[in-house]
């Protein structure tokens, strides 16, 4: 018996190591049939949304004898699962016509040929309707469906206790480091109040890395180069220490910390909060004791070092790299999803803001989604364009950990040169 | 796919019907009947066992040694190339560095010292306490046994709740109330890995004191009273009877547990994230297959961990059958 198995130990060995065996690929020649995945829940609203879109494309253009059909993969099963899907359709070559990812992976998805450079099929105008494009290495290859930002949300009513006055702090005018320090100070000053909610505790996914990259950005930083594979010199830059030692600061000086429950700013107990748009509706409608009305709270921006920088980023459409030759029929679909009704469409299941400009968002002169729209249009910086996006997310991360009792310099450095090992490896 | 499984599977077939023929004919050349429907019987009856074990165990064991040597990248699939020892060779240059795969080996040994005994003894000392026939014992073995029941993603989170860093948290207002200040538990380098082996202990002793308890009801009662007679004390009891009869159980506990703490996975991911001061061979396996997508580089790690678990067991299990025989 032990005769027989080595040989066969061997055959599966060398037949694993060396090149897996695709099924059947599907037929791409018929232009009407189309198809396209979205990377989210389909019974939740924007999953709703989106198919709310199809329906109506299908019906616009059934005249034409196109048809799209969607599928859907839940958020909630990761990255990888939706990432071992396109991986078993890209070796099938059955891929779909669109999938919908998150902007990091662009870089990613574009370099392992998932996704089809749409740079030509865009005029312009067309480029110019969008707050931001997907691209790497000056190709584009998504169009987003809707944007985010974030901002600093307070409460009012401790503002005004503490004898703080924001009135002039605008996104045109925003506010130094120092000034965001010295409000943290009076707020420290009120009794049994934390200062601020940087939300140093969320590292265990992008929550963290999407909050507060701008910092490093806003103090000269950056954190990769522009082929996205060196990160020693740039994570570990003399700017990007700087945004860390910044954000140090304000936990060594207890204005944050890494224990502040999730309800604290909302229950009165924190006086600003470091969240993104979809607090918006909590504060809206869940904690009317503390927030009746949009009158208790507001929304700052971003606070300025030697520039200003704020988070910007969410899901995108793209067209694959599947064997489809004739890609007239799919763009035209992309096109219909990315106007301004469907942009439109899926803000309004979303709450998000709408990546095309075209669409009339209305909102009010220094509202809070003003205040937000404004951010992203002027100083939005996008997260770095790099193939090993998850590994720089989890460097960041650990920076961010690590803050809580490590040497900046040191943790820094550390972190860069773990990045690096890890981008060696791509 | 299908090609390499039905190739390994025909290879697997050819070997058992191999091994009815040498069998046979070993037996025609001592002159014995050989009862070939009973045979083909009993193969079929292992059939449905050995073609699941095959596909699910067998063929991503292969799959597995075989992308270890490759630079098999989750989103090239189409693009594999044979690299050698390339992966190995990284990998022992970032233990090297004391990188992050040293820190997983640092931090899994730690955690594995300290969480096999600490477990194995709780079982015990839990197992001893629930074999008296006493009123409520079974209440006990229950609430014991609890923690297993659960999953380790609801317990996790329970802990988190119970250890948060807030000054509100459960742990810290219990502390609060002798003037502890509030601690960081789980942030603090120094007492995360105390707390992970803490509540993997909590979680896994009940399954390891259910099987202790079995093997307590086997040992002979006379033996006890015997001891009793000869005026042996209860701890001699124990080193002399209890001990010694609990010996092949505690060896399958001790390697179960040493393997099942080798592979600690989901308390770190859970409670931490992935930090240096918390991450396991496994999480870093997982990290570099499903987070950064390096499936080869993963693979070459898993095959890393497989050989050094197995050389434990062995060594384990030799040291102990040994003084078993």
């Amino acid at each position: 018996m032990k005769k027989l198995v080595l040989p066969a130990l061997m055959a599966a060995l060398l037949l694993t190591g060396c090149k897996a065996i695709g099924g059947g690929s599907a037929d791409y020649s018929d232009n009407s049939k189309l198809k396209i995945r979205f990377h989210v829940d389909a019974k939740s609203a924007e999953g709703m949304a989106y198919k709310k879109l199809v329906d109506g494309f299908n019906k616009e253009y059934a005249s034409q004898g196109m048809r799209v059909t969607a599928s859907f993969v839940a958020r909630s099963a990761g990255d990888s699962n939706y990432e071992k899907q396109l991986n078993t359709d890209k070796l099938e070559g059955t891929l779909p016509d669109i999938i919908t990812f998150d902007a990091p992976n662009c870089a990613a998805y574009a370099e392992a040929e998932y996704l089809y450079d749409i740079s030509s099929y865009l005029s312009a105008e067309e480029k110019a309707k969008f707050i931001t494009l997907n691209s790497y290495q000056g190709k584009t290859y998504g169009i987003p469906i809707q944007e985010s930002s974030a901002g600093f949300y307070y409460n009012k009513a401790l503002f005004a206790q503490a004898g703080i006055n924001v009135s002039g702090i605008t996104v045109d005018n925003p506010w130094t480091y120092d000034q965001f320090k010295a409000a943290c100070a009076k707020l420290k000053a009120l009794s049994g109040i934390t200062a601020v909610d940087m939300r140093m505790d969320a590292t265990k996914d992008e929550t963290a890395t999407y909050l507060l990259y701008p910092f490093i950005y806003a103090s000269g930083g950056s954190f990769v180069d522009e082929t996205g594979k060196i990160a020693t010199g740039y994570f570990n830059s003399n700017g990007s220490k700087r945004g860390f030692q910044f954000l140090k600061d304000l936990v060594d000086l207890q204005y944050t910390n890494y224990g502040i429950g999730a309800t604290d700013f909302f229950t009165g107990k924190v006086g600003m909060y470091l969240s993104s748009g979809w607090t918006i509706p909590d504060l809206d409608n869940k904690y009317p004791t503390t927030f009746p009305n949009r009158d208790a709270w507001g929304l700052l921006p971003y606070p300025k070092d030697v520039i200003a920088a704020s988070a910007n980023g969410s899901w995108s459409y793209a067209v694959t790299d599947n064997l489809r030759k004739d890609k007239s029929a799919v763009v035209t679909l992309l096109k219909y999803l990315t106007n301004a009704n469907g942009s439109k469409t899926v803000t309004d299941a979303t709450g998000m803001i709408p990546a095309n400009k075209e669409v009339n968002t209305q909102y009010g002169t220094n509202s809070p989604e003003d205040v937000l729209y404004q951010q992203l249009q002027k100083t939005g910086k996008q997260r770095p364009e790099t193939v090993g996006y998850p590994q720089f997310s989890v460097a960041f991360r650990g920076v961010i950990d690590g803050l809580r009792d490590g040497n900046v310099s040191t943790l820094v450095d550390n972190k860069a040169a773990a990045l690096q090992n890890e981008l060696n490896k791509l | 796919m299908l090609l390499i499984a039905l190739i390994v599977l025909g290879v697997l077939v050819l070997g058992l019907t191999a091994m009815i023929i040498i069998d046979m004919v070993k037996n025609h050349k001592k002159g014995q009947k050989y009862h070939l429907k009973e045979v083909m019987t009993a193969f079929l009856l292992i059939l449905p066992a050995v073609v699941l074990s095959f596909f699910f165990v067998i063929l991503p064991i292969f799959y597995s040694l075989g992308y270890a040597f490759t630079d098999f990248n989750l989103l090239k699939p189409n693009d594999i190339n044979f690299v050698g020892f390339d992966n190995f060779k990284t990998l022992f240059l970032e233990f090297n560095q004391h990188g992050e795969f040293f820190l997983s080996i640092r931090n899994t040994a730690i955690f594995v010292v300290l969480v096999v005994p600490i477990q194995i003894i709780m079982a015990l000392l839990l197992a001893l306490f629930c074999n008296n026939k006493r009123r409520g014992t079974t209440i006990f073995k229950v609430c014991f046994f609890a923690p297993v029941a659960i999953s380790l993603s609801v317990t996790a989170f329970l802990w988190l709740i119970i250890l948060s860093p807030n000054p509100n948290g459960i742990m810290n207002s219990i502390l609060h109330n002798f003037g502890i200040p509030a601690q960081d538990f789980l942030g603090n380098k120094n007492t995360v890995l105390i707390w992970m082996v803490i509540i993997s202990a909590w979680q896994g002793c009940g399954y390891q004191m259910l099987i202790f308890l079995s093997a307590l009801g086997n040992i002979r009662k006379d033996l006890y009273e015997a001891a009793a007679i000869d005026g042996a004390n209860v701890f001699q009891k124990f080193f002399t009877i209890t001990v010694p009869g609990l010996k092949p159980t505690m060896l399958y506990i001790l390697i179960t547990v040493f393997i099942g703490a080798c592979r600690v996975l989901i308390q770190p991911m859970l409670l931490t994230g992935y930090q240096d001061r918390s991450v396991t061979i496994s999480y870093y396996m997982y990290q570099q297959g499903f987070t950064y997508r390096h499936v080869g580089y993963s693979c070459a790690v898993a095959l890393l961990m497989t050989i050094i678990i197995g050389t434990i067991t062995l060594v384990q299990r030799k040291l102990l059958g040994e003084k078993k025989r």
